[in-house]
């Protein structure tokens, strides 16, 4: 298929693009640009087309719609730029205004997903069924990972038990449900509010608390900014020491909503500084971690990496994965928008596991879309030998009882 | 040949690689590293490998329009642009390191290779290539060889052409040649070939492959930065490090406009206001640098800087190094657009030349900023204006023009290291008689006698006539 061109009226203001020097720096660091050689598959290239068409000197063209489409969103562009250009921004504009304009059209299953995650209790109550599948161990499709969620009872109402057994007196925080996280992989938020108890930490759940709006910014789709309104009621009035998240890419999201009114800290990065609990395992364990940095962590909180205190408390052998700070592909529902992309940049980041040392060998990341996408790797066949999948923080994890494994505090 | 007929032939010439023809698909070939300086292609080609490029060059000629090479656009001069139309032939496919040979020290890479990459895999060996153009995350070691790239430490290492031992060239006639190789020399031919390719910026073949000259990495590196109050001293500072046996690395400059503009940023890291800075590199085996850091100090505090800071440790020397790896992007933050001009001038030049930067930049009401390898006397004066206010380009324009004029007159030469594209070809004549531009056209003569490889590129009156 060729796209044809048609004329369009320019939408943007040649100037929200002018301060790209063309340097090329951010060639080297973009996923797409590396699979297809193809400039205008990169963040040069994108900003190029943008702004030439805002400037009225380039026709709408249907492969302006398709390289935009193509971004990945991972924002590895933004530290590689001398000049600062605010990459992410623009591109969210863009990617809005396309969706607006019918230049692309999220697939229909993606439209319902993001009306529905703007109702948690709604999207929980929808997706309890699959809850009971995937704790019963039926993990019916390639990006779910193993996990037992609990069905019924809400990280609200356990924060709430926690908090009346364990009374932690330390830092204060408020936390991010999260929408998927809550409704599909609620066992990571059970460890989270495990390990920040553990810790000393006093958690509180805002119950009015929305979705970040990150699902809305990775489609395009509206209703961000009503979300992001909601957080802002639900967490701006809080007296709290920090809100915390234990998904970059929902962590990230809100810090934007929340701007002005609170911090978003990651939640590994919180309890780096609070010397974290170390986990005792046993001597000569052979598990090996390798650890893959999500790109919103990174590249979006702008954050060096997920603390070496952290990981050592952690009790395990664990190492950087090869080029950890390189996307592994997911990009929000990028593998579900371009799973040809996404799965050639997976073959390339997941090939190390292959012949990765360890028995088991774990994959700790801190993303649950990163872990989804790093799951697929062995349910699709790019990875032969098994290997685990883990949120960092379930590697911190006291267990249910606040396992009787004698702890220390880390140095 | 009309655009279907064209793109016809592409696809069948090109059939594992891309082929890229719409509007939208030219746009981001149209320019290089001078954002503001359009020339939208015909079309673009992305062979999938070597031989998918050599088999292009085959066909070449029965397409009948320019061919132009580009490996990642970051050239300062108008390299990589299809100044005449035609196709755009780009490398991103050839992206392979193929052999590092650490007893031989050399290594072949394929032409798309990027710089830093190269670096990565060469590291575990304690090896380095050391041309360091700072564009070095991107830039290809095609564009490099083209232009026969410099950088900070070349003064110390010397610029590309040191270390090319051979190089694989596809001619338009479609033969792939190799002149020199790891042994390097000039192989069995008569003359050492592989010196008319480097710098030749696309104009006598497309490069698709390597051999280069590698060096054992410095067990140890010492990293000093001095401000300095005027010119004068800063430059006796320069004379002096020059002259120390010492021979250092790496000699930078940035002046009090570009001090006053990165401690006016986030990246401010507490130079003086108006102050020279000098930052400057020693390297080599532990115990002999070790033993030569106090005298480099004493040059920089007897030239008359009573502000030297100096350190071996990682962390510390990023630090140091940090106003000056943040000034070039910076500029990009300050203004739309800059031209950043490549003189070199002899030492002894400096500051009647900076002057005129100075009084050109600010009669003209111009912000220029001035960050560059003193060491070499590689002046980049920086002019920062805006593309879209009429009159801006044209004002820079005519500033540097009567800067390449003084440069010429002082015994200086128009570039050091980003060549000369179609952006300075027009002062070619300013340095060069008629003879000598005879000379030089001889040498394409025989390689790209029709022009059809990079047309109206380093001599203005190389067009294409199919
Ligand atoms: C921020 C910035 C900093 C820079 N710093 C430096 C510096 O410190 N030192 C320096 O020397 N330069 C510097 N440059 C300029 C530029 O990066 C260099 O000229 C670099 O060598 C170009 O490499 P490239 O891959 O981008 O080549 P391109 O820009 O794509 O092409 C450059 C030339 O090489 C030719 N060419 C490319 N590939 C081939 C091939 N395979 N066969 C034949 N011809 C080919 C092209 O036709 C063109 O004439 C800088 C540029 C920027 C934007
Ligand atoms: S966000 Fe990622 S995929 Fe998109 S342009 Fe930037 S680096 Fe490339
Ligand atoms: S690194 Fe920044 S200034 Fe350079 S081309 Fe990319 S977006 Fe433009």
């Amino acid at each position: 298929m060729k796209p044809q061109p048609s004329i369009a009226r320019p939408e943007e203001s040649p100037d929200y693009f002018s301060n790209c020097t063309h340097c090329g720096f951010c060639l080297a660091v973009c996923p797409t640009y590396k699979l297809t050689g193809d400039e205008n598959n990169s963040p040069r290239g994108r900003l190029r087309l943008w702004s030439e068409e805002a400037a009225g000197r380039l026709p709408r063209d249907p492969w302006t719609d398709h390289y935009t489409s193509e971004c990945v969103g991972c924002l590895a562009c933004e530290p590689a730029c001398p000049a600062t250009v605010p990459y992410g921004e623009i591109f969210e504009r863009v990617r809005h205004e396309h969706v607006a304009a019918r230049r692309a059209t999220p697939a229909l299953s993606l439209r319902l997903a993001a009306a529905a995650v703007a109702h948690p209790a709604l999207f929980g109550a929808a997706l309890l069924p699959a809850r009971v599948l995937r704790r019963a161990g039926f993990n019916m499709h390639r990006f779910l990972f193993p996990g037992r969620p609990a069905v019924i009872e809400s990280t609200s109402a356990y924060v709430k038990k926690l908090m009346a057994r364990q009374r932690p007196t330390g830092p204060r925080v408020a936390f991010l449900t999260g929408c998927l996280m809550e409704a599909m992989f609620r066992e990571i938020n059970f460890a989270t509010v495990r390990v920040l108890v553990e810790n000393n930490v006093r958690v509180v759940i805002p119950e009015d608390q929305g979705c970040c709006g990150a699902f809305q910014s990775h489609t395009g789709l509206e209703g961000a900014e009503a979300l992001a309104e909601k957080n802002r009621r639900a967490f701006g009035p809080l007296e709290v020491d920090a809100v915390v998240s234990n998904s970059s890419g929902c962590g990230y999201a809100l810090g934007k909503a929340l701007q002005g009114h609170h911090r978003v800290r990651d939640v590994l990065d919180f309890l780096g500084d609070l010397r974290p609990v170390r986990r005792v395992r046993a001597s000569g364990d052979p598990t090996r971690i390798y650890v893959d940095l999500p790109c919103h962590l990174v590249h979006g909180q702008k954050l060096s990496g997920i603390p070496a205190n952290v990981l050592d408390a952690t009790g395990f052998r664990w190492e950087l994965a090869p080029r950890a700070k390189d996307c592994c592909g997911s990009g929000g529902v990028y593998n579900l928008q371009k799973p040809e992309n996404a799965r050639a940049i997976l073959a390339e980041k997941s090939a190390f596991l292959n012949a990765a040392a360890g028995d088991p060998v774990v994959l700790a990341t801190s993303n649950h879309v990163c872990m989804m996408q790093w799951h697929s790797a062995g349910a699709t066949g790019l990875v032969t030998r098994p290997y685990k999948v883990k949120h960092v923080i379930q590697l911190l994890d006291p267990g249910e009882e606040f396992s009787p494994v004698p702890v220390q505090t880390t140095p | 040949m009309s655009p279907p007929d064209l793109e016809l032939q592409l696809r069948r010439i090109i059939t594992r690689g891309r082929v890229l023809v719409s509007p939208a698909q030219l746009a981001g070939y149209a320019a290089d590293g001078l954002g503001y300086k359009n020339y939208p292609p015909d079309a673009v080609v992305i062979p999938a490998d070597a031989e998918e490029l050599a088999h292009f060059m085959r066909c070449a000629a029965g397409l009948g329009v320019p061919v132009c090479l580009r490996g990642a656009g970051t050239s300062l001069s108008g390299g990589p642009v299809a100044a005449q139309g035609g196709v755009i032939v780009h490398t991103s496919g050839l992206r392979s390191v193929r052999t590092v040979c650490p007893e031989g020290f050399w290594c072949e890479v394929e032409c798309g290779v990027a710089l830093n990459a190269l670096d990565d895999v060469l590291k575990p060996h304690g090896l380095f290539y050391p041309p360091d153009p700072s564009s070095g995350p991107v830039c290809t070691l095609g564009g490099n060889i083209a232009t026969n790239a410099g950088g900070a430490h070349c003064f110390r290492y010397g610029v590309t052409s040191n270390y090319v031992l051979g190089v694989e060239v596809v001619l338009l006639d479609g033969r792939v040649r190799r002149f020199g190789g790891p042994a390097g020399g000039r192989g069995p031919w008569r003359e050492d070939w592989k010196r008319f390719m480097i710098g030749s910026e696309g104009t006598l073949g497309a490069f698709t492959r390597f051999w280069l000259r590698l060096l054992p990495l410095p067990e140890k590196v010492w990293t000093f930065r001095a401000t300095y109050p005027d010119l004068r001293t800063v430059e006796a500072a320069i004379h002096a490090l020059v002259a120390h046996a010492s021979f250092p690395a790496a000699i930078e400059l940035l002046d009090p406009r570009g001090v006053a503009m990165v401690e006016s940023s986030q990246m401010a890291c507490g130079l003086p206001k108006g102050s020279f800075m000098l930052l400057t590199e020693i390297d080599g085996p532990g115990v002999l640098v070790d033993a030569r850091v106090s005298a480099v100090a004493e040059i920089l505090r007897g030239a008359g800087s009573n502000d030297v800071v100096f350190s071996d440790e990682e962390a510390m020397r990023q630090k140091l190094w940090k106003a000056r790896k943040a000034a070039g992007g910076l500029l990009g933050q300050l203004s739309p657009d800059y031209v950043v001009q490549d003189a070199v001038i002899p030492k002894r030049a400096l500051a009647e030349v900076l002057q005129l930067v100075y009084d050109e930049s600010d009669a003209a009401g111009l912000r220029a900023v001035n960050v560059f390898h003193a060491g070499d006397g590689n002046l980049h004066p920086n002019f920062l204006f805006d593309s879209r206010v009429p009159g801006e380009l044209e004002k820079v324009e005519l500033i540097s023009k009567r800067l390449m004029q003084r440069v010429v007159e002082v015994g200086g030469t128009l570039s050091g290291e980003h060549g000369i594209g179609n952006d300075k070809a027009a002062y070619m004549p300013m340095i060069f008689g008629p003879d000598e531009i005879r000379l030089q056209l001889a040498v394409p003569a025989v390689f790209n006698p029709t022009h059809q490889l990079n047309p109206l590129k380093v001599f203005t009156g190389r067009r294409f006539a199919a």
